[in-house]
């Protein structure tokens, strides 16, 4: 059913490229699929093999997470590509670093920023660490609390920042959402 | 079980069929159906909404209108010749509504000439989608709409029940398309064998049904293998309550592709939202009361990304 033999990178479905923060976010996904109250597996697959899987993707993230198990751990692959596996065509294994930049639809609203981060599955305290813009700030952005947001020059790089982290173009976006705040000031 | 394949007719370029599937009942599939039909309208595209529950029509209700006095079922009994005398119009621009055959006693179980004949029909439909809202089940009638589709729509809500009719949904879709492109009776024998859960070879998933026809017509597989790839449901989870409610859609796919070997995509979800079942209770269209109400905008969202063949990746 699963490959006979799959690399760490191929377990968390990332490929050899990915950064510190893609590896920490692509365990996150695989941790909660296979945790014991997931709805995505619980009928797929038995205790058994969820238990497995989870030990197959602790495995992959104790090597992947630190950077020098991770290049002796390279090194022993010959960074090799990744095993192929079974599935005919795996769409996260072997993907891009990144997708390409999204510019959502003018305006860009506050819930849209929203809804795009939450369908990205990207927590806020995680856009706060990369771009050291603080959780509440971010939080006043998606929530659109014009008393409360930093005059539009801090603003602007803010809510760039914000783009960069969850995907988005960021000048574009930015422009986009400042244009409709300063409507409401 | 014969012929799926036999219905994925010519596809013009510019007319599409998208459906909207689910395996479960009262998931909210018919309500997006009508929203997704209305927000594609304002987008600019014609579209028709084809209720193609045809044992418990409903969409009509969705979209606040009364019962139309012509069906789909009038078309299949041929009561009327052309499928244009069955489409009606609905309050809305640029959005028309063909209502099911709930009416009709047998209609939910129409053969395969008759529904030949309908799509025949929807596909030379002077629209730019069609949109058909499956029924409940796994029926082969339903799975056939499915399969034809351009764009095949698999609504799930965060629930157990739901997410395991919805893998059975996909399981039963596929094996319906391989069987259908099966070179020999002894692959088919297989396909067959593995639509029993408890079969005795083990074959649990498609993967181990790929496994199972290797063993036994190593050519076949590499043919399998390629239908499997060109199938290609869409998850929408809907009724979503929280963060972790929208990543199930992220690890259906991933499940999908590591377990079943199905190649899912995203295309988005709604928030639960009270004002949606009011609004039912009232027999008014949701979206359209409140189109900048949340769920009108996540739909418009599914509708665009759809339109633009764009998919939820997951960011990295």
């Amino acid at each position: 059913m699963t490959p006979r033999v799959e690399t760490h990178y191929a377990v968390l479905g990332i490929g050899p490229r990915a950064t510190p923060e893609q590896v920490d976010r692509a365990y996150r996904h695989a941790a909660g699929l296979y945790d014991e109250e997931a709805l995505a597996t619980y009928s797929l697959l038995d205790s058994e093999e969820r238990q497995q899987a989870r030990a197959r993707v602790e495995a992959a993230y104790v090597v992947l997470r630190d950077a020098g198990r991770r290049r002796e751990y390279d090194l022993s692959l010959g960074m090799a590509e990744t095993v192929a596996s079974l599935v005919p065509s795996p769409p996260v294994v072997d993907a891009p670093a990144r997708p390409p930049l999204v510019v959502l639809p003018d305006p860009v609203t506050g819930p849209d920023l929203k809804r795009f981060r939450e369908s990205r599955g990207i927590p806020l305290r995680e856009i706060a660490a990369a771009s050291k813009v603080g959780v509440r700030f971010l939080e006043y952005i998606e929530s659109e609390r014009l008393d409360a947001l930093p005059a539009p020059v801090y603003l602007r790089g803010f809510v760039q920042e914000y783009a960069r982290v969850v995907g988005l173009d960021p000048r574009p976006t930015a422009q986009s959402y400042l244009a409709r705040v300063a409507g409401g000031r | 079980m014969s012929g799926a394949v036999a219905l994925a007719l010519p596809r013009p370029s510019r007319r599409q069929i998208w459906s909207i599937g689910g395996g479960k009942g009262g998931i909210g599939k018919s309500l997006l159906a009508a929203s997704l039909g209305w927000q594609l309208a304002r987008l600019g595209k014609r579209v028709v909404l084809v209720d193609a529950d045809l044992g418990g029509a409903n969409l009509h209700t969705c979209l606040g209108i009364p019962a139309p006095s012509r069906t789909l079922g009038d078309f299949i009994l041929r009561r009327v010749e052309r499928i244009e005398d069955v489409m009606v119009e609905t309050p809305f621009p640029r959005l028309r509504l063909i209502s099911g055959a709930s009416d009709v006693l047998g209609a939910a179980n129409i053969n395969y000439q008759q529904k030949v004949r309908v799509l025949n029909r929807l596909r030379s439909l002077d629209v730019d989608i069609v949109l058909l809202d499956l029924g409940a089940g796994t029926a082969n009638n339903i799975i056939d709409f499915f399969l034809i589709s351009d764009v095949s729509l698999l609504a799930v809500v965060p629930e157990p029940t739901s997410i395991e009719n919805g893998y059975r949904f996909i399981k039963s879709a596929l094996y319906r398309r391989l069987r259908a492109a099966a070179p020999t009776a002894a692959v088919r024998d297989v396909i067959d064998a593995a639509l029993d859960q408890k079969n005795a070879q083990g074959i649990r998933t498609p993967l181990d049904l790929l496994a199972a026809v290797e063993r036994e017509d190593a050519a076949a597989v590499t043919r399998l293998r390629r239908e499997m790839t060109e199938f290609h449901p869409r998850f929408v989870v809907n009724q979503v309550r929280s963060p972790a409610d929208i990543a199930i859609g992220h690890q259906l796919v991933t499940a999908c592709a590591r377990h079943l070997g199905v190649r899912a995509s995203y295309a988005g979800f709604v928030h639960y939202d009270d004002a949606v079942w009011r609004a039912v209770r009232q027999r008014q269209l949701f979206v359209a009361r409140d189109p900048d109400g949340v769920p009108a905008h996540e739909i418009r969202h599914i509708a665009r990304t759809l339109v633009e063949g764009e998919t939820m990746a997951l960011a990295w």
